[in-house]
């Protein structure tokens, strides 16, 4: 039997998407959920988590983290992912005009720009996008947009592109990631997983970084962290960008089940959506439905 | 609610003061300054030659005791233990609270009949499961069946800012702070190159949360780093402070400086006079550093001679820090450390 059934089942009669620490819906999780079930080919099962979000667009076209707090509205690029996959799997155009509106409301947003200081090895004067209004331009979320634009053909925008630019800038000197600070003070910072996988998954078909030594110092970082402890959403996010980059661990699948059988510690709808989007690019799933290509939805690999 | 409105009553009245200088004469501004020198003495013990291996609940009891706190005061009250776990590393574990240190001080609480929690909210990663795998720490509190909460994701509620130092008009606080008796700052002893150090106060930006202020919690930056940090501590329920001062970071902290082993643990119930005394401890002036001045106006006293030391006095323990040649920094330097080094 397939091990990965069950936990798409359960995924699949999910009613409430949840981060571990708070029984309250959130957008993140919700966008996560229905990601990794259209990547299982399962549009139908993910239209409850995607009308839920479309419930959370606010009238500028954002979604906030909850229904609660609209702000702020960083998930309004997993929002536009998420039905974004939905439309394309099942061939209808369900979520159009939300999708439409959150663009608009993404290309207006920004993150704040600062002048280069030489105290900091980053270009802070490339336009991203911030976790907060009127906050400064960090990786993840320049992640999370580039992405949302690319999977809706906007992937030649100039917002992308400079999204792209400020991912590759925000590349340690000697490979990997954080939050989006490189050199501070003379001193490079910490790389971490996570961002790594997700710079990763961003940069996969990129040519502008195609000659940067970052580019494999990276994959080479996290193929050397990741492993079968490597926590949930880490370990989805490595092997999400190392699979970009034909990079994937042989084992990746085999972690990410341990990580969904194991009893404690139990996982969130979050961590569970994370784990089994990233199996889903393991060819040797395709019996259990038209594994649709994480990579077609987030549309990477084409660029 | 918070711990201020007790221990904190000036000696004299605001009333009283506006009255003996003339009311027209005494603005804001002046009352400020008569206030920060009119706290009443706050305690703050500090032991010495302390081990990740040793007695450290003993330690951390004796502390509290000598404090003056009683068992009594925890006895059925919601204890939350507050480490830094900014963005652990394996490789740089004195960054962190060191795990021994947040199971003792459990320990602690608990026998004294309080439910304790541990909650933080990563300052610079957005996976906790792995930041508690990196620290240590998740390991360590499932050991001691210690339950975490992880502020980042927490659901939130907004709380006035009633410091109002920053322009923020309030902040969003997680479910376990706000249902929080105690909420117990467990800073490590560290430099920070941009405020000179970090302990018991700045400790405190690490529960607000990352899924409303962003990882990092730029909207503090971006309301000023001082400011902000007195308004956390201001909006708070009631706070005390267990310091880990026994391996701490000197140089370029708070992340990436060098390791520097004190072998102190400092306790006491108003973390602005802890505070004050570690700044002490490590070669700085806590009149120069900005946050702890304006501290000295709404949280409690940084001045010496409003602090009472008990177990080591702070003279007898302290070493200056290395810290990072940038005039803002060395400017921080108290003269007496610099005269004798």
């Amino acid at each position: 039997m397939n091990r990965l059934l069950p936990h798409l089942e359960r995924l699949a009669a999910d009613q409430r998407w949840t981060y571990r620490a708070s029984r309250e819906s959130s957008a993140e999780p919700a966008a996560w959920s229905a990601l990794a079930l259209a990547s299982h080919g399962q549009a139908d099962a993910a239209i409850a988590a995607c009308t839920w979000l479309a419930g959370l667009q606010q009238r500028d076209g954002s979604v906030g983290v909850n229904a609660r707090e609209a702000e702020p509205r960083w998930p309004t690029s997993l929002a536009i992912l998420a039905w974004n996959a939905v439309d394309q799997t099942s061939g209808q155009q369900r979520f159009r005009t939300p999708i439409e509106r959150a663009i608009a409301w993404s290309l207006r947003d920004q993150g704040k720009t600062a002048p280069r200081s030489p105290e900091v090895g980053h270009d802070t004067e490339i336009v991203g996008w911030s976790w907060a209004a009127a906050t400064h331009s960090w990786l993840e979320p320049t992640c999370f947009f580039v992405l949302a634009l690319r999977s809706t053909g906007n992937a030649q925008h100039a917002r992308a592109n400079d999204g792209l630019r400020m991912i590759r800038d925000r590349l340690l000197p000697d490979g990997g990631a954080n939050y989006g600070n490189t050199v501070v003070m003379g001193q490079a910072l910490l790389p971490h997983i996570e961002p790594t996988g997700l710079a990763l998954l961003c940069l996969a078909g990129s040519q502008s970084v195609s000659n940067d030594e970052r580019l494999p110092k990276s994959l080479d970082y996290l193929r050397s962290e990741v492993h079968e402890r490597t926590a949930p959403t880490s370990l989805a996010f490595a092997c999400l960008g190392l699979a970009a980059h034909g990079r994937r661990p042989s084992k990746a699948t085999d972690w990410m089940i341990g990580h969904l059988e194991r009893a404690r510690p139990a996982l969130s709808a979050y961590e569970r959506s994370l784990l089994l989007l990233a199996a889903a690019q393991d060819a040797r799933w395709a019996g259990i439905g038209p594994v649709a290509a994480t990579y077609s939805l987030l549309q990477v690999a084409a660029t | 609610m918070n711990n201020r409105e007790p221990l904190r009553t000036p000696a004299i009245t605001r009333r009283a003061a506006m009255q003996s200088t003339g009311a027209a004469v005494l603005g804001v501004a002046a009352w400020a300054a008569v206030r920060a020198l009119q706290w009443r003495p706050e305690p703050v013990f500090v032991a010495k030659n302390q081990r990740y291996e040793g007695a450290l609940s003993t330690t951390i009891r004796d502390g509290l005791v000598a404090c003056g706190f009683k068992p009594a005061d925890f006895r059925g009250r919601r204890v939350l233990l507050k480490p830094n776990l900014v963005e652990p590393s394996r490789r740089i574990p004195h960054m962190t609270t060191h795990p021994a240190i947040i199971v003792a001080a459990a320990e602690v609480f608990r026998t004294w009949g309080a439910s304790v929690r541990v909650g933080e909210a990563p300052g610079h990663v957005r996976d906790t499961l792995m930041a508690l795998a990196e620290s240590g720490v998740g390991e360590a509190l499932d050991d001691g069946g210690l339950e975490f909460a992880d502020l980042n994701y927490e659901s939130v509620a907004w709380r006035r800012n009633t410091g109002r130092f920053s322009p923020l008009k309030g902040l969003y606080l997680p479910q376990s702070v706000l249902g929080a008796d105690f909420v117990v700052s467990m800073p490590k002893m560290k430099t920070h190159h941009h405020v000179g150090m970090t302990a018991s106060m700045k400790n405190f930006y690490g529960v607000l949360p990352g899924i409303k202020y962003g990882w990092p919690k730029n909207v503090l930056h971006h309301n000023g780093i001082p400011e902000t940090v007195v308004d956390i501590n201001c909006v708070l329920p009631r706070t005390l402070a267990i310091v880990d001062g026994i391996d701490c970071m000197e140089g370029d902290g708070p992340i990436l400086g060098s390791r520097k082993s004190m072998g102190l643990v400092v306790v006491g119930p108003n973390v602005a006079a802890v505070d004050a005394t570690v700044a002490r401890i490590m070669g700085l002036e806590p009149e120069r550093i900005s946050y702890m001045k304006l501290a000295s106006r709404a949280v409690g006293p940084i001045d010496d001679r409003s602090i009472e030391q008990r177990g080591e006095p702070w003279r007898r323990v302290a070493s200056p820090f290395n810290i990072l040649d940038r005039p803002y920094l060395q400017s921080l330097r108290s003269d007496h450390v610099a005269l004798a080094t």
